[in-house]
């Protein structure tokens, strides 16, 4: 792939107008609360749309278009089964607890609602886990530009990581809010025209339904057994595993995502964050999604364009890439490369946010230097940015000499998320869970999750225990892992929970739902959360009649 | 806090057109440079607006 001077320019445009808009909210951050939770003054609509793009980094939308081209409409249930309900959940239910607590950051909220010690594993895991994908961001840039464009690895890692340290040193969290924005926005007219483009090649969706078998244009009809549909799960497994577990797992209690929806400027933002967020998280797979199917359908017509080979199969993950080469000019290539590039950058961004906040507040504040002034928290807040920078670089080239750290990364992510879900759904809705309840389920959960995976295999991998059972594809197991690892945490926190000594309900309010009494909300009924999230389930059911 | 829509109004209609005199035979530039460059405007005119809004109605911002 070539660029042109007007690809060039819109690529350095980009880099001008990030740093620029770090370095006007320099002057707005001169505290620790500034920097690290954005003061909470951000308008709603940017919160919205920064909850929404902190999860569509570059892997996602390389990733989503691989899947649609590999598994077919299937792939849409990751934004309609596998989001918006959880949205829908995180707004109505979970956010008055996070807001109203006025905790800094999730780990900050398990401290208030338990102790001290599931504060610390929950930060430590989070910590460590947010380097680690900051860091196979920067290496899947690094890769990328240099397959696509013969750029240097090297040169691309630390030119991406410059400019996410200025940005981030200068404006902190809100200018890693308003650059997200910036990326959504990129996102969204970077790649519709490919989507409207391929899609047309491809004639229409009509066209691409009479050339691909039923399995990949159908939602739902081909759930009933594994078997019949190239994910190899069914209907359970797909909406307890992803439908609930997972995704529950991640909108509800991922910091990096919560963190956004803190930073609103009133409980009300805070709640409408995630509902408004799901509006153009369900049709995003229009943007992502669809151009993958499309490209099979163009693959099997002949019409010039075919997914690139890899082995006896096509090498998916190219997708998108392959898709922007052949059908964009110089110009519109600049762009889709900047929104590619913006996303790598913004997803490097979105992990350094939380992870200088939860250092800052979750470790150094209450372990190392507890009692300093804010000024001090606030140089540790810059420092730790630098640091998860350096950390974040390590993780890069620790990438490169160990090629299956993504697959490991994603595995650790399936072990801790969704046992944390249980955690809180039982810290929210049940006054008698407890602090060692809490921290005996998160382990235990955990530990099934590895068992679960030690103990079966899918596509050769995992079975490092025993190959007691032999799941159709990763996916599946993936799903399988988290149900018994949710499975798992839930019973082991009730069981330990009834055995040790509640908690006092006076140490509870506010964090516990029987407990609490929300303030009237004073925005008029269309824009309060239950009216909101009811219009999101509504387009979510017409969503999944059509494509069912 | 200044207001989001200015830069990325501004960075939309830059970007609107260069796509816009940046000729292509399938005019995919055209047509995407044209709807950047209508989004973008269409930014600055909303901050504009709030701008306007605001000083009429004596708040300002340091």
């Amino acid at each position: 792939m070539k660029l042109s001077l007007a690809d060039y320019f819109i690529l350095s445009l980009y880099f001008c107008f990030v740093i620029g808009i770090g370095w006007k909210l320099r002057k707005s951050v001169t505290s620790a609360g500034e920097f690290l939770t954005a003061g909470h003054h951000v308008p709603v609509w940017i919160t919205s749309l920064a909850f929404l793009a902190a999860n569509l980094g570059a892997q996602e939308v390389v990733g989503m278009m691989a899947s649609g081209a590999k598994y077919g409409i299937m792939t849409a249930h990751f934004y309609w089964v596998g989001a918006a309900p959880a949205m829908i959940f995180a707004g109505v239910f979970m956010m008055p607890f996070y807001y109203g607590s006025k905790a800094r950051s999730v780990p900050e909220y398990l401290k208030l609602r338990f102790d001290e010690k599931t504060r610390a594993l929950n930060a430590i895991t989070f910590a460590v886990m947010t380097i680690f994908s900051s860091g196979i961001s920067m290496y899947a840039l690094g890769r990328m530009f240099q397959i696509v464009l013969g750029w240097s690895f090297d040169a691309s890692v630390i030119l991406s990581a410059v400019i996410v340290l200025v940005y981030t040193w200068l404006g902190g969290l809100t200018s890693a809010i308003y650059n997200e924005v910036l990326q959504f926005f990129l996102i969204v007219l970077g790649f519709s025209p490919l989507s409207i483009v391929v899609i047309a090649r491809a004639g229409g969706w009509r066209g691409i339904q009479q050339r691909l078998p039923g399995a990949m244009t159908h939602a739902w009809k081909y759930l009933g057994s594994a078997n019949q549909n190239p994910m190899g799960i069914e209907t359970f497994g797909m909406v307890a595993g992803l439908g609930f577990v997972l995704s529950f797992g991640y909108w509800c209690t991922d910091f990096l995502v919560i963190q956004r929806a803190l930073a609103a400027n009133s409980m009300s933002g805070a709640r409408r964050t995630p509902l408004i967020a799901a509006f153009p998280k369900m049709l995003m797979p229009f943007i992502v999604i669809l151009p993958g199917i499309a490209a099979l359908a163009l693959t099997k017509m002949g019409t010039g364009y075919s997914l690139p080979v890899k082995g006896n199969s096509y090498d998916y993950d190219q997708t998108l890439t392959t898709l922007m080469a052949h059908f964009y000019p110089s110009g519109m290539l600049g762009v889709g490369l900047t929104a590619l590039m913006a996303s790598f950058m913004s997803g490097m961004a979105g992990n350094v946010t939380a992870f200088n906040t939860v250092f800052t507040y979750d470790i150094y504040q209450s372990y190392i230097r507890p009692g300093a002034s804010d000024r001090h928290y606030l140089t540790v807040g810059r420092m730790t940015t630098l640091a998860g920078i350096g950390l974040s670089i390590a993780a890069a080239y620790l990438a490169v000499r160990f090629n299956n750290l993504n697959d490991l990364l994603q595995l650790v992510f399936s072990f801790v998320n969704p046992p944390l879900f249980a955690t809180f759904l039982l810290g929210m809705f049940w006054k008698r869970a407890t602090g060692h309840g809490a921290f005996y389920g998160l382990l235990c959960g955990t530990f099934a999750a590895a068992f679960t995976q030690g103990l079966s295999t899918a596509e050769g991998k995992g079975g490092w225990l025993a190959g007691l059972h032999d799941f159709p594809s990763q996916m599946a197991q993936n799903f399988w892992i988290s149900i018994f690892a949710w499975t798992t945490c839930f019973a082991v926190t009730i069981l330990v929970s009834l055995a040790t000594k509640a908690p006092p309900e006076a140490q509870l309010e506010g964090l516990v739902h029987s407990l609490t009494k929300l303030p009237p909300d004073p925005a008029p009924w269309y824009r309060r959360p239950g009216p909101l999230a009811i219009i999101v389930a509504a387009v979510l059911i017409v969503l999944n009649l059509i494509f069912r | 806090m200044f207001d989001l829509r200015l830069p990325s109004g501004l960075f939309f209609v830059i970007t609107g057109v260069v796509l816009i005199v940046t000729t292509d035979p399938g005019h995919i530039n055209l047509y995407s440079g044209l709807a950047m460059f209508v989004f973008g405007a269409m930014l600055l005119l909303l901050a504009w607006r709030k701008t306007r809004v605001r000083k009429s109605a004596g708040i300002h911002t340091k």
